[in-house]
């Protein structure tokens, strides 16, 4: 496309709208996983009511509970069903999410679900 | 704003339609970004929360016509009486005090997707970057059937109270008359579970007759087991249900029903009508002309119409085929947020996002079931897809899901409006 002035105009306009959020850029990393808990366990982790609060639990906590569920699922248990709906990598980045208060590392679009570093460490959660 | 001469210029000029996809050239010197939202039900309100807490540079606008919401959630016990409508009125203003989210108490009626804005019932203009349309539904007209004089209550507030009269209104001995549209229809299980309801409300008040359940399709559309169970022992000799029956025409006056198999007299009834994308969806040719479309198509990973750029839809109104519920409606609010949030750093959306439901039914006055379900991206298809395994409803209906419901609610309302 031949870049007429106009087009100049429009792709500066651009630049510098993308300029001004950039520094609220690539999101934390599990960030938009874990906010899929919060239908229920409240906005970041903050139940309001009746049900568990994840904020400031540790990551093993979490990591151990969720592994745990879906290895057993029972049918009564509703949570056990979510949890069967994530890989061993989600459930770690979602429970770091939630154990760091959010302050994961950023990731680029493409690194967000990627198998986090860490090792899976099984620890007995509070649910044995 | 757009001077009308400015605006007739660039309408007519070709160079504006080749840069439809960039940012409105009148921008440079206003540089934050504007995403404006039309419709604060359980998707909008979810969206215009999300984007401010993950970017509070952005500025977004909700539109909305209604001082408050009234959700559907829960509101089967408004019928009831178990609850009010206190209960189930959340208000906007957490939106704009805690997340500075501007309000437009105003009913959105036209989009320009080239000048990118939307026009309002008022004369307002709004302009945006981003626009997120959330409406939820509209009905497809039943003939002879007026809802305001006989209830769909298939959306939350006056309705829901005129249906409470209607079940009040039923005499002892009495025939209610219920129907089910055709899926997919907004809460899969919403309608079983008001056939329930009614019949317990009868029961409690020794006014039980008959509760006839008709149903357009051809077996219960969700939870199959708890309603089928409900049906043939809780409330046997009460609920008479009907599958494969569409209501065709109603003729109130008379208080007849007539179906594609008969004509039944009524004592009270609720005609719930088949359901489509609301109605500013379809007028912004968001459907698409494919034969008989209903729901807008858009992509997964973003929520951006495939049919209009810069435009998502999310809520009851999309039609990736996830289930029609508000906990849905939150979860690919989120999906869209990130999504929008990302766009305006110059990133690609998520390559794979999840959403989850959970919905919880109550089936007597004491006791509830629910269905769950999690859907993951499918890079393959392009779709969502329920991930194996966690499609379940409850083996039984129990007073403890009846408590957790309200744990749920509670918190699926927060997290969508607080
Ligand atoms: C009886 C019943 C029980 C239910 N139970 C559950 C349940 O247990 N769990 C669950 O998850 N879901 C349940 N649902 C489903 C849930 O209510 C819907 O899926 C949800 O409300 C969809 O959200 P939405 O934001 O897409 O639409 P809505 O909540 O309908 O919101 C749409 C909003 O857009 C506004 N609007 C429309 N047009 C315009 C316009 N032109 N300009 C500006 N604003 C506009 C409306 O005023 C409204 O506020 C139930 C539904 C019913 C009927």
């Amino acid at each position: 496309m031949k870049a007429h002035p106009k087009h100049l105009g429009r792709l500066a306009a651009l630049a510098l709208l993308l300029a001004t959020a950039a520094a609220h850029g690539a999101p934390p990393a599990g960030r938009l996983l874990a906010s899929q808990c919060a239908q229920c366990h409240g906005t970041n982790g903050q139940a309001v009511a009746g049900m568990e609060k994840l904020a400031g639990e540790s990551e093993s906590e979490i990591y151990g509970e969720l592994i745990k569920m879906k290895a057993n699922i029972k049918p009564d248990e509703i949570m056990h069903r979510q949890a069967a709906g994530y890989s061993d990598a989600q459930i770690r980045l979602m429970a770091r999410y939630f154990a760091t208060g959010g302050r994961t590392t950023a990731t680029s679009s493409t690194g967000s679900s990627t198998t986090p570093s860490t090792r899976p460490t099984r620890r007995k959660s509070h649910d044995d | 704003m757009f001077s009308h001469n400015r605006r007739k210029l660039l309408q007519t000029s070709g160079a504006l339609l080749a840069a439809g996809a960039m940012s409105s050239p009148l921008r440079a010197q206003t540089a934050a970004p504007r995403v404006v939202v039309i419709g604060g039900g359980f998707a909008g309100a979810t969206l215009a929360k999300y984007v401010r807490l993950w970017n509070p540079k952005i500025q977004v606008t909700l539109i909305e016509p209604n001082p408050s919401h009234v959700s559907c959630i829960l509101s089967n016990l408004v019928m009831t009486g178990a609850l009010g409508m206190t209960d189930i009125t959340i208000r906007y203003d957490t939106l704009r005090t805690k997340y500075g989210v501007s309000i437009v108490a105003d009913r959105a009626v036209a989009i320009d997707p080239v000048n990118r804005r939307v026009s309002t019932l008022n004369g307002s203009q709004i302009a945006y970057d981003k626009l997120v349309l959330a409406p939820g539904i509209d009905f497809d007209a039943i003939p002879g059937l007026d809802s305001s004089v006989l209830p769909h209550a298939w959306q939350a507030g006056p309705q829901t109270l005129a249906l409470k009269a209607q079940l009040q209104a039923v005499p002892a001995g009495g025939t209610f008359v219920m129907s089910i549209p055709q899926a997919p229809y907004r809460c899969p299980p919403g309608p079983y579970e008001r056939a329930c309801l009614i019949a317990d409300s009868l029961l409690r008040n020794r006014r039980a007759g008959k509760v006839i359940v008709l149903d357009a399709n051809p077996d219960v559309v969700a939870e199959a087991h708890t309603f089928h169970t409900a049906f043939s022992t809780t409330y046997a000799g009460v609920i008479e249900y009907r599958p494969g029956t569409e209501v065709l025409s109603v003729d109130w006056a008379s208080k007849k029903i007539t179906t594609n198999w008969d004509t039944i007299q009524a004592d009270a009834a609720n005609i719930i009508p088949r359901q489509k994308a609301g109605k500013l969806v379809v007028a912004a040719g968001l459907l698409g002309s494919a034969p008989g479309a209903r729901w807008a198509p858009v992509n997964p990973l973003s929520y951006e119409s495939t049919l209009v750029p810069n435009v998502h839809v999310i809520g009851d109104s999309q039609g990736t085929g996830q289930p029609k519920s508000g906990h849905m409606a939150n979860a690919q609010a989120k999906v869209c947020a990130d999504a929008l949030v990302r766009y305006f750093a110059g990133e690609a959306p998520d390559p794979a996002p999840m959403t989850n439901s959970a919905c919880y039914s109550p089936i007597t006055s004491k006791t509830a079931s629910w269905l769950t379900v999690v859907f993951g991206y499918d890079a393959a298809s392009g779709l969502m897809k329920p991930v194996p395994n966690t499609l379940a409803e409850a083996p039984a209906p129990t007073r403890g899901h009846y408590e957790d419901m309200f744990g749920w609610a509670k918190n699926l309302f927060a997290d969508s409006f607080s």
